[in-house]
């Protein structure tokens, strides 16, 4: 059985050989691992799929996430210097703003003049928000540029090198992150209070933009997607707001993408032990992260009995308690409970929670390996 | 309590701001935090009672709901809003003294790291708790940390970290401050932290929410 063939079997809610393993890497955790340039492995399409490709076979993953696509030459537009500030660390100076990119973290961007976040009203929504989508809000003030010329390159990019070896997974972002990013964190969730409609008619603009993102990313060789939401869990909004402004639109997305035949999982980091009933209601394949405790709330066990029916999960372990943090026998003993666990239900597949955090060693990594290949038969 | 302070204590709770504002839908057109501090004032009720009495009464209830995740981050920063509306009424009153602060909270995020969610509602919270705080934003170096200590000679540090990479820089800090003001209180936040943590580093207190925070202060 191939790696690709068992992660879909996994995600069509069946038993493979032995449970996949596929986490998803920080770009911290890329680099530590890679140590490339750390401005072309952000910026460079051949640079990061190369990368991943290593870190794959590195690994042994049964499947590779891409969380960047579109690359291109934008960059080097307005670009006045590449300083080399350390031992893998770049500072990119642009005319409006530095970035610092380094091995461990996604790169930090200054403008030289700080945004303004919006009020709500002042919103014009037909014309502020794109109808086509152009970029990715990875982080704060940090947007990756989309290439029309190049949206997809990276994955026949990808096959060429792997084949049909691995499952590849494209991955696009929530219209509630979209929403976020836009209006400024603090603003755009006082909005929801102040003016839901007008928030309900950005986040649909947004998701019409996204669909067709969705949907042209699906015609690609790829096995499933991935929509990145970390803001819908309990951190931040009541299950009542996630009702009103996350779930009708990443269900349309959802829809979107199977309409595709394609596979979608939802990927909601921390505490959403009280909304995985109305997770499950926007038609998503799987759910990822399942963050236990303490960075979330959620038992493995609990989260199969009450959604495994009709979804896949995919995750559990805590990347830091019991990657980084814990010694050889608690991560050893952490792993192996939740590969027990997960063997029981039907569609599992193993990974870290959210991304695997920078500082992560090799070791541990090889660890999960190890012990898939010993304790996931099925 | 008097009916107007419950009424503006009220006001915060539920986020209510002002009349124009239309949250809560069961509140609407009722005057909010805004209308209510003012009339309470022109009553004759002290500032003080309504500080106390009303807003910070109002902000602890909002604390522990947020605690207990009957609240959320939009209806807290609503709160904080209303807090807001009330304390420009309150302002001529600490400027002339006869409204104090319980003291001061220096907050800031390590350096390397840029989240600032929770430690801006650690910032609001703490603010309505009474106090005076410093918020020295996000990726704060240790020599910050030090130069507004230095002005600031009893503060109470806050210091907010999210990412495993920046829980080191949040050591250094804390050594650094702990070295030159081996006196002063400091509190730790973030979600990777925790109570071994804090300790092994020598900060005063691991606070998961801010609550927890505002509790410790206070009994300073
Ligand atoms: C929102 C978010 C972001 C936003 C931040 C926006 C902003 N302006 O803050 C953006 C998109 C920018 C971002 C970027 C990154 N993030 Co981030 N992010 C999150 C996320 C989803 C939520 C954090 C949050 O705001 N929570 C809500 C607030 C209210 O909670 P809180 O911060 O915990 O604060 C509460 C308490 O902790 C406490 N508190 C906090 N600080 C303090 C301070 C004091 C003094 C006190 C008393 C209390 C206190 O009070 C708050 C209220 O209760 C978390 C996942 C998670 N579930 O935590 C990841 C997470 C923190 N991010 C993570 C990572 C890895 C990153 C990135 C490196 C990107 C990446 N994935 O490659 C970059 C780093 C950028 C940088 N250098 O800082 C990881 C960290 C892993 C680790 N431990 O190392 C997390 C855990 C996700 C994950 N599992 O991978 N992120």
């Amino acid at each position: 059985m191939t790696p690709r063939e068992r992660v879909n079997i996994a995600m069509s809610l069946s038993k493979p050989d032995k449970v996949p393993l596929m986490c998803q890497f920080s770009i911290g955790a890329m680099m530590q691992q890679l140590k490339p340039s750390p401005a072309l492995f952000w910026y460079d399409g051949r640079v990061f799929a190369d990368g991943l490709v290593a870190l794959c076979e590195r690994f042994g993953f049964d499947g590779i996430l891409v969380s960047l696509h579109g690359h291109g030459d934008r960059w080097r537009e307005g670009l006045m210097e590449i300083k080399d500030i350390d031992e893998g660390k770049q500072e990119l100076i642009y005319g409006n703003r530095r970035e610092i990119h380094s091995w461990s973290d996604l790169p930090m961007v200054k403008f030289n003049s700080a945004n303004i976040s919006r009020e709500i009203s002042s919103v014009d929504v037909e014309r502020e928000i794109p109808s086509h989508i152009d970029y990715i809000p990875v982080s704060q003030d940090l947007r990756f540029h989309l290439h029309k010329s190049n949206m997809f390159g990276i994955f026949s990019y990808l096959r060429g090198i792997v084949g049909g070896k691995y499952s590849i997974h494209g991955e696009i972002t929530s219209p509630f992150d979209y929403f976020l990013d836009f209006m400024g964190y603090e603003n755009a969730l006082v909005s929801l209070i102040i003016d839901p409609q007008k928030c309900k008619d950005i986040l649909e603009r947004f998701t019409k933009g996204i669909c067709l993102l969705a949907s042209d990313m699906c015609d690609e060789d790829i096995d499933a997607v991935k929509i990145s939401s970390p803001f819908a869990g309990m951190g931040f909004i009541s299950p009542e707001h996630y009702e009103e402004f996350v779930l009708p639109y990443e269900s349309r997305i959802i829809e979107a993408i199977k309409d595709k035949g394609k596979r979608v999982y939802i990927h909601t980091c921390g505490h959403i032990g009280d909304r995985l009933e109305l997770m499950q209601k926007s038609g998503a394949s799987g759910l990822e992260c399942l963050d236990p405790e303490p960075v979330g709330n959620v038992d493995l066990k609990d989260a199969f009995n009450r959604i495994g029916d009709s979804m896949f999960i995919k995750g559990n372990i805590d990347s830091v308690n019991t990657l980084l943090y814990a010694d050889e026998n608690k991560a050893r003993a952490d792993v192996l409970k939740i590969l027990e666990t997960g063997k029981q239900g039907n569609g599992f597949i193993l990974s870290t929670a959210c991304s695997i955090a920078p500082m992560v060693c090799s070791d541990r990594i090889l660890m999960l390996r190890e012990l898939t290949d010993r304790f996931g038969l099925y | 309590m008097n009916q107007i302070l419950e009424q503006i204590s009220i006001c915060i709770q539920k986020g209510k701001v002002d009349s124009k504002m239309a949250y809560p839908p069961e509140m609407k057109g009722m005057p909010g935090a805004d209308e209510l501090t003012k009339a309470a004032l022109d009553e004759g009720f002290s500032a003080n009672d309504i500080l106390s009495g009303a807003l910070i009464h109002g902000m602890g209830i909002v604390g522990d709901l947020f605690r207990e995740k009957r609240l959320f981050v939009p209806q807290v920063l609503m709160s904080a809003m209303a807090m807001k509306a009330a304390m420009v009424h309150l302002k001529p009153f600490f400027s002339s003294g006869e409204l104090k602060q319980k003291g001061t909270f220096i907050i800031g995020t390590v350096a390397g790291d840029l989240h600032d969610i929770g430690k801006n509602l650690t910032a609001m919270m703490i603010e309505g708790a009474g106090w005076r705080v410093i918020d020295l934003g996000t990726d704060v170096k240790t020599e910050r940390f030090l130069e507004v200590l230095n002005e600031n000679g009893n503060a109470v540090v806050g210091l907010s970290a999210l990412l495993t990479t920046t829980m080191e820089q949040m050591e250094r800090s804390v050594k650094a401050i702990r070295e030159h003001f081996p006196e002063n209180r400091i509190v730790v936040g973030g979600a990777p932290v925790n109570s071994e943590f804090a300790k092994r580093i020598g900060a005063s207190l691991y606070a998961p929410n801010p609550q927890v925070a505002v509790e410790y202060i206070n009994s300073i």
